[in-house]
């Protein structure tokens, strides 16, 4: 049995956009099973930073987004918003081809 | 006109004189294509990440540039053939940004005058950055 839970949108989530209200305004209680799985919505980590500040020369935001190997770390994992991860994959290979960051990092390999 | 950015990076035995020599040959190229040169910055002798031409470090220097596409055309095929410059790159931009995170001064000239030892704030990007954590 699925009973359809009515909450209170505002009080827990101020900050969420009223896009998906009829999803959002409820919460699945499964009254066969106790166990409730309520998962936090991932935001993107780039909300706060403006597309033009995403650019090859800011060199400390890239390095956050690529992985010890060098490599762009995907959307899946850092939850980047699909324009951000677009201009950020550019901003990298921008860097790369500059010798700004490396393409590889063989150290990596030897552990 | 359209805004552009060119970045290129000077062999490292060079002395600051030849670089603004260099900077400033290239900005000819553009104003007489009827172009302009809105800014300068030169980003100092840094350490590539990889080897380029057999150079393991470089001088950086960027060029803001608001022209058409035939002087920047122009300063592509020259900056091609000068053995002095060992990678470019070139691309439109929406806008120039004022100071990049990289800017160290004007042209190489002044950076030998008086180093830049003053360390720069935090912008507000770096404090945001500082919060942004991967579970993975």
């Amino acid at each position: 049995m699925v009973a359809k839970v009515a909450k209170k949108n505002n009080k827990t989530s101020p900050n969420h956009n009223s896009e998906n209200d009829s999803e959002e305004g409820f919460v699945k209680v499964s009254l066969v099973n106790q166990s409730v799985f309520i998962r936090k919505k991932k935001t993107c980590p780039l909300r706060d930073i403006p597309l033009v500040e995403i650019d090859y020369k800011n060199l400390k935001l890239l390095n956050k987004f690529i992985s010890e190997r060098g490599k762009i770390i995907p959307s899946r994992i850092t939850n980047v918003s699909m324009k951000k991860q677009k201009a950020l994959a550019t901003a990298i290979k921008r860097a790369r081809h500059l010798s700004l960051i490396s393409p590889i990092n063989k150290d990596t390999t030897q552990n | 006109m359209a805004l552009y950015e060119t970045v290129f990076i000077a062999r490292q035995d060079l002395a600051a004189e030849d670089i603004d020599a260099l900077s400033n040959k290239l900005e000819k190229i553009v104003t007489e294509g009827n172009g302009k040169v809105v800014s300068k910055e030169y980003w100092g002798l840094r350490n590539l990440s990889y080897k380029v031409k057999k150079n393991s470090r470089g001088h950086y220097i960027l060029l803001k540039i608001d022209s058409d596409y035939a002087a920047v055309a122009e300063l592509k095929r020259v900056i091609g053939y000068n053995e002095d410059i060992i990678r470019s790159l070139t691309f439109k931009v929406e806008a120039h940004v004022d100071e990049s995170p990289l800017f160290v001064s004007a042209s190489a000239k002044d950076y030998k005058a008086g180093k830049v030892s003053a360390k720069k704030e935090p912008t507000k990007t770096d404090l945001v950055l500082d919060q942004v954590q991967f579970e993975a």
